[in-house]
């Protein structure tokens, strides 16, 4: 199920440009699935940002948002 | 230079060869790197953005100095740095779980500062990571390129691998698949972490997407050749971190409720007695001064801080993850500084492994210690696991010129309790064998009876 997932994702990708000069083989699947899913992991971390904005602002007297400190 | 540099032995360091960007190597016991001309501008980039000095402060990054010395291949190196050193280099398969990810925790937050000075880390090893005065260090300063925006994360494999599989296999399956690092040097693969995982954890998205849909991946883009159009905006290289990072700190491990757990409600010493042993042990070392020492079956780490506490960098080792983890969770309460907790099977320690079984050192061939702890220790080796007295002082003889160890007699209920459920062939196994055959490898200065007990405490130096 998961492969057919993959599939039909890809064919929203399109091909051409210049390639990568890192030294550690990123692995084409693991690549492509960041660019498979990119847009929608970038559109909810938009909304996780706003999200906690808006939440912040609410909670006027809890501070914590900068830094990003562990749990 | 001088002449006297020039002519100095250089020594690669085995582990240092697959990243062309510069070498480490050893030169007169100290230890530098090489950096290469190729990776002049990124070197640049990672001091003049001030990513560096972000790192440093935030002791996620070891400092280094840039010296003036001969690097090991004049040809291809632009300038030779001196990073701090370590004290100890230990490996994955030595961690335990809150070890392996806060250092999972710590590669995702460098990341995110890279990414915010213009950077990128081009490598996610858990082998770049080393406990350094008790939390996680990079100790790879060339681990950082240019970011270039619409670039995918080139480590989000090797993160996943080397982090991500281990954890959650550990927190969703069992503490021991954590083992599987040292076969796999690369990290474990993901459709077998996909394969050994729960059902349930489809359900979850975040590893679902990182490891489930991400294995699939592999397999169905195996040949394929990379896309050349980059699509991944920086907003969603961050999203993909911030996944990462939710993934990670939502796994939890806890060796209570497992077979671990009780530690030292199980011994059978009176208040007065334990008391005694600390303190004896703490006179001993006291002697002795010593610099470094390795506490072997340490458990939760009892007697490694009467060693830590007088100022001796201490490693204690322990056979029992649960053990393991509740040190290093005591170790991270106090600030601990001086104390590293690790894993240790003493009767199968961890090998040499990579490349021409170099790239990884074996437990013994890291550096020695100046005193070892072997406290209600030997009857675990000489009984339960049918290691001659011989043998075993031998293999001690070669980690420590110090050795504080406890004899505790067949008579004492904790070796009844090892003997109850085998046949003693053990007619060897008695007081004055014990001191016969460690008196032949060291010189017994002290012999102390700990109160209330029928064992005794030892201070040996090895014999030349």
């Amino acid at each position: 199920m998961t492969i057919s997932i993959i599939t039909t994702l890809a064919l929203f990708i399109s091909t051409n440009g210049k390639t990568n000069a890192a030294y550690l083989d990123p692995g084409s699947g693991s690549f492509i699935l960041q660019l498979l899913l990119a847009a929608l992991v970038g559109g909810a971390f938009i909304i996780k940002t706003y999200w906690k904005k808006i939440t912040g602002f609410f909670r006027k007297d809890s501070p914590r948002e900068k830094g990003g400190d562990e749990e | 230079m001088t002449q006297a540099q020039e002519s100095s032995a250089h020594h690669p360091v085995e582990a240092s060869f697959r990243d062309p960007s510069g070498y480490l190597f050893s030169l007169d016991g100290d230890l530098y790197r090489q950096v290469n001309l190729i990776y002049q501008d990124h070197y640049a980039r990672l001091i003049d953005s001030g990513l560096y000095q972000t790192l440093v402060d935030r002791g996620l990054l070891i400092p280094h100095q840039e010296v003036d010395i001969t690097p090991l291949d004049p040809a291809s190196a632009w300038r030779v740095i001196k990073p701090e050193r370590v004290d100890f280099i230990s490996y994955p398969y030595e961690w335990s779980f809150s070890q392996l990810k806060d250092a999972a925790l710590a590669t995702l937050e460098i990341q995110k500062l890279a990414l915010a000075h213009g950077m990128t880390l081009k490598d996610s090893s858990a082998y770049n990571i080393q406990f350094h005065r008790g939390v996680p260090v990079l100790i790879d300063t060339l681990s950082f390129e240019v970011y270039s925006e619409g670039e995918p994360w080139v480590a989000y494999r090797q993160f996943c691998q080397h982090f991500l599989a281990p954890l959650s296999l550990i927190a969703l399956r069992d503490v021991r698949l954590a083992q599987l690092l040292r076969i796999y040097i690369d990290g474990i693969p993901l459709d077998l972490a996909s394969q050994l995982l729960p059902g349930k954890t489809r359900l979850d998205m975040a590893l679902q997407m990182h490891i489930h849909l991400h294995a699939a991946s592999q397999k169905r883009f195996a040949s394929s050749v990379l896309p050349k159009e980059r699509q991944m905006s920086k907003n969603a290289m961050l999203g993909w971190i911030d996944s990462l990072e939710s993934a990670v700190k939502k796994l939890r491990w806890s060796p209570a409720g497992t077979a671990w757990g009780e530690y030292y409600t199980e011994t059978n010493y009176t208040p007065a007695g334990l008391e005694h042993k600390k303190a004896l042990v703490g006179d001993f070392l006291r002697q002795i001064q010593p610099r470094r020492v390795w506490d072997l079956g340490a458990n939760t780490g009892l007697f490694s801080r009467v060693a830590s506490q007088i100022g001796a960098y201490t490693i204690a080792f322990d056979i029992d993850p649960g053990a393991v983890e509740l040190n290093y969770q005591e170790c991270r309460k106090n600030g601990e500084t001086n104390l590293l907790p690790l894993l240790v099977d003493l009767t199968n320690p961890s090998p040499g492994i990579g490349w021409g079984n170099r790239e990884r050192l074996a437990f013994g061939e890291r550096t020695s210690a100046d005193a070892i702890l072997a406290l209600a220790l030997i009857h675990h080796l000489a009984i339960a696991n049918n290691v001659p007295l011989g043998r075993l002082a031998s293999y001690l003889r070669e980690l420590g010129r110090w050795l504080i160890v406890e004899f505790i007699p067949k008579e004492d209920s904790q070796v009844q309790r090892l003997l109850a459920s085998r046949q003693d062939i053990f007619p060897e196994y008695t007081q004055a064998h014990f001191e016969g055959i460690f008196a032949a490898n060291y010189t017994i200065h002290r012999a102390e009876a700990i109160q209330d007990s029928l064992r005794t405490l030892y201070l040996m130096e090895v014999r030349h």
